[in-house]
Formats: C-alpha cells, sequence, structure tokens
C-alpha cells in the first residue's frame, strides 16, 4: 500500500531549480532514507510534504491526499521532526507535550503525559525546559511529539546529527519499533551506516535530481562496476562508495 | 494507493486555540524581563511625576497617565510581540508549529489575543495607580473609555510589530530597528504634541500613531466628551491599524532564510 507518492515534483526558489523532477512512492511500514550531499534538495522535498513550499511542477500525495488541496488533512497525517528540533524555549516539556498534543486533536491528562515521558526516560526531566536537555533527550523528546498523534508517515529529517553513539543507537531502536508499529518513516541523512542499518529502500539525490532508487544491497549491487564508483571504492563496494561515485567527491557546503 | 483514512482528523479549533493560548500565555509570563519592563516603565513615569512640578511642565496629571498608557503598549505590543515572532522564526519554532494541522491564523490569532489581554490587565493596572497617585477622580464611564482606547492603542501597535516583523527578517534587525521606532514614536509623542518642535512637528505628531492615541487617552481621562478631534484620531488609529497590518501579513515570512 502507498502512503506517499511523489510524481514528477519540482521546486524552484527564484532562478534557482532546487528539486527537479522527483519522483517515489514510500509504501506502508516502509523506512525510506533520502540521501545527498548538503543542498542536494533533500530538506526541500521534505518542506514538499509538509506544504510549506508550493511545487513549481508535480505532485505529493500522502495517503491518497494531494498536499496542496488538502494541507491540513494530510499535516494530521504527518509526524515531522526537523533538522534542527526547536520548540518554545520557555515552554517546559510537559507544557510542551500539552502544547503539541491539543495541536494534533490528543487530549492529554497529566498523568499520560508522565507515562509517555517515562517511557523515553525523560521522566525526571518534566520541569525542565527544552533548552536545558542534551541533544540526545530533545532528539527523544522530539520524536515523542512527532509521534503524539500516532501518524501514518514520519518525517525525520537527519535526526541523528551530532548525536554520540549511544543516543543513536538508541534512536535507531526507537525507529525499529516504529516500522514494527507499521508506521511508514522518510529519513533523510549523512550517514550511510544509518541508512544501511535502519532504512528498507534509499535514494541518492543531488542537485535536484533523484539519481538511484533501490535497496542498500541493490543499489550496491547496481552500481558496484560503474567506473564512477570503483573510482573511489577502497576493496568491497559500500553503499556510501555508491554515493561518492555518483554525486562526486568535491565538498558541499 | 490506500482510501484516507477518516480517523486522521484535524484537530477541533476550539482544543487547538485553546492550547496555543496557554502555552502562548506561559511563554509571555515566563519572559520576566519582558513583562516587568512593559509594566515597570509607565508605573515609574507615574510615580516620578508626582515631585516637584513635573506633573505640570508635562501637561497635567491626565497627559502623564495617557503618556504612561501609551508607553507601556508601544512596550509590550511593538518590542515585545515584534522581538518575539522574530526570535521563534528565528530558532525554528513558528516553522514547527506550522507543520501541526491547525490553520496558521490561530497559530497568530493565540499570540494577539494573549498580548492584547496583558495590555488591557496593564492598562488597567497603570490607571488605577494613575487615579491613585496622581488624584484622579473617574467615574465607570471613563474606565470604560480608557479601555477601549488601550484596545484600539494596543491593536494599532501590535499591527505596526507585526508590519515590523514582516519587513525585516532577522531578530537583530527587528530589535535595532524596533528600539529606533520606539525612540521616535515617544519624542513624536512627547515633544511633538506640546509644539516645542514648531508648528509643522505638532501637527505632524496629532496623526502620529502616539499622537492619535494621546487623543483618545487624554480626551477620556479628562471627561471632556466626545469630539470630532476623537473621531479624527479613532479613525486615524484604525487606518494605521490597517495599513499596519495588511503590510505585516502581506509580507510577512514563516522563515527567517
Amino acid at each position: 500500500m502507498t502512503v506517499v507518492d511523489i510524481s514528477g515534483l519540482s521546486v524552484r526558489f527564484g532562478t534557482q531549480l532546487a528539486v527537479d523532477g522527483v519522483s517515489f512512492q514510500i509504501n506502508r511500514g516502509e523506512i525510506f532514507g533520502l540521501l545527498g550531499p548538503n543542498g542536494a534538495g533533500k530538506t526541500t522535498t521534505l518542506s514538499a510534504i509538509e506544504g510549506l513550499v508550493t511545487p513549481s511542477a508535480g505532485t505529493v500525495r500522502v495517503d491518497g491526499l494531494d498536499v496542496h488541496e488538502h494541507p491540513l488533512e494530510v499535516k494530521a497525517r504527518l509526524g515531522v521532526q526537523f533538522q534542527t528540533t526547536s520548540f518554545q524555549e520557555e515552554l517546559k516539556i510537559e507544557q510542551i507535550a500539552s502544547l503539541y498534543g491539543g495541536l494534533y486533536g490528543v487530549r492529554l491528562t497529566r498523568e499520560q503525559i508522565v507515562a509517555s515521558l517515562r517511557d523515553i526516560g525523560l521522566q525526571s526531566e518534566l520541569g525542565k525546559r527544552f533548552r536545558q536537555l542534551s541533544g540526545g533527550q530533545q532528539q527523544r523528546l522530539a520524536l515523542f511529539i512527532a509521534t503524539i498523534h500516532d501518524p501514518l508517515l514520519l518525517l525525520l529529517d537527519e535526526p541523528t546529527a551530532g548525536l554520540d553513539p549511544q543516543s543513536r543507537r538508541s534512536l535507531w531502536n526507537r525507529i525499529e519499533k516504529l516500522r514494527g508499529a507499521n508506521k511508514s518513516i522518510l529519513l533523510t541523512t549523512h550517514s550511510m551506516e544509518e541508512a544501511q542499518a535502519v532504512c528498507d529502500r534509499v535514494a541518492i539525490i543531488d542537485h535536484g535530481k533523484l539519481l538511484t532508487v533501490g535497496t542498500p544491497s541493490d543499489l550496491i549491487a547496481e552500481h558496484a562496476k560503474d567506473p564512477r564508483v570503483v573510482a573511489v571504492a577502497h576493496g568491497a563496494v559500500t553503499l556510501e562508495d555508491v554515493f561518492i561515485g555518483l554525486t562526486g567527491s568535491e565538498i558541499r557546503d | 494507493m490506500t482510501e484516507s483514512r477518516a480517523d486522521f482528523a484535524r484537530p477541533p479549533v476550539a482544543l487547538a486555540l485553546g492550547s496555543l493560548l496557554r502555552a502562548d500565555w506561559a511563554v509571555l509570563l515566563r519572559n520576566k524581563i519582558s513583562t516587568f519592563v512593559g509594566v515597570l516603565l509607565p508605573i515609574v513615569l507615574i510615580i516620578v511625576t508626582t515631585f516637584g512640578k513635573a506633573s505640570t511642565k508635562l501637561g497635567g496629571s491626565e497627559q502623564i497617565v495617557g503618556l504612561a498608557l501609551t508607553l507601556g503598549l508601544i512596550t509590550s505590543c511593538l518590542l515585545g510581540y515584534s522581538l518575539a515572532i522574530a526570535h521563534d522564526r528565528e530558532t525554528g519554532g513558528l516553522q514547527r508549529l506550522r507543520v501541526t494541522p491547525v490553520p496558521t491564523w490561530t497559530i497568530m490569532a493565540s499570540r494577539l489575543i494573549v498580548q492584547v489581554v496583558a495590555s488591557l490587565l496593564t492598562s488597567v493596572l497603570v490607571v488605577v495607580i494613575g487615579v491613585i497617585v496622581h488624584g484622579l477622580t473617574l467615574g465607570i464611564g471613563t474606565y470604560v473609555l480608557v479601555i477601549g482606547s488601550a484596545v484600539v492603542g494596543s491593536l494599532m501597535f501590535l499591527a505596526l510589530g507585526q508590519s515590523l516583523v514582516g519587513l525585516v527578517k532577522t531578530s537583530n534587525g527587528v530589535s535595532a530597528i524596533g528600539r529606533l521606532l520606539f525612540v521616535i514614536l515617544v519624542l513624536l509623542g512627547l515633544l511633538g504634541v506640546t509644539g516645542v518642535l514648531g508648528d509643522t512637528v505638532k501637527a505632524i505628531a496629532g496623526y502620529s500613531p502616539v499622537g492619535a492615541l494621546m487623543t483618545l487617552f487624554m480626551d477620556a481621562l479628562t471627561q471632556v466628551g466626545w469630539s470630532g478631534q476623537d473621531t479624527i484620531a479613532l479613525l486615524t488609529c484604525l487606518g494605521y491599524i490597517v495599513v499596519f497590518a495588511f503590510i505585516g501579513i502581506r509580507w510577512f515570512r514563516w522563515e527567517s532564510r
């Protein structure tokens, strides 16, 4: 069952074409990774799904609904975690949970909030403000808020960026649990290790164009003999070799 | 493609707006410095002008209370509101709210409602302290007129604050231009209307946001009855609300990038 259907998506900012004719689908219960260098168009693609940018061409459908014809209905189906998550700094964790519960139509009692925060190991931080949490705690809270309404599709923009290995593993485990609950997840990442560890399928995007889509093992098999990939490989071809081979070695800022 | 599920309903507006109002009120109260200055500045002005001949020099007790009310509104509605919006936009807080399934107008309406209510509470406090300290005698009708004028004033300065965050993208820019506007508006209202800076400035000052609002406050506090001057002042304020709100909505961006 298809949850996300993106067809011929293009997004233009002035003269710059940030996303150029991108098409892909995400199925129910699938974890889909969008890989690309900085400025490749990953976040803009996510923004198009979230309804934050208007496509210059193409369509984005979530659960059969066009994002621009039914923006609020689509947003009700989405759980979103931004690259740099920012809740209002003055609010305490408990207030953040209560606020976002209300915004997604979920009435939470204080006991329910405490129980939920206990599940993610934040029960003792109940009275703290968001900015007082560590990076790992902030990400756990952000993921909790993103799933507070049991969404159909989770959009995670570089969810493990800046986390230590323990926090990263913990987040992967939580993502795995969500897959177990038949959630669809679209995540962007720079980490090939992460893509291989948690993603069912990945797409590599660069300069706004989708270069290739498939399971990590299929992509390695498909591109193992590509001269650009062979040129950057050290021994057996890895997903990172495929990524570097297809997107180039120059550093992007 | 699956059929869309009915159980992903949009939240009731009352629930969403109620949640936003509670959060925005908590944020306002936690901004202790901003809230404190917005309340303290007018009260300090009222108290210090009881010493010596300051009250007479500044045009009398009614003028001082009117000026204190206006100062409070500019501080909280122009500076406090625009800075809070610019900060939340810069840190991504607004964008995070925008991806929730609530109409964007509820996000801004909540902030405006909280700010207007806070301004009204401050205005009532300032008038009560003004009455006690300066020995004014005001009837219920006067209180109602002053509160009504405070509503108009808070909406006018909120609209001005909205246009400021609409036209200026960074919080540093909003802060700098907001402070500059604060000084210009207060000086225009304080000195301009007295005629010290000449008749031309006096005429302009009368139609400035501060000048028009001061006219409404003064005539309400001196209980002279409604006049043509008040109608012009009210229309001037309403005109500013419409123009600044249009600019603020038309050019507002949810992201600072």
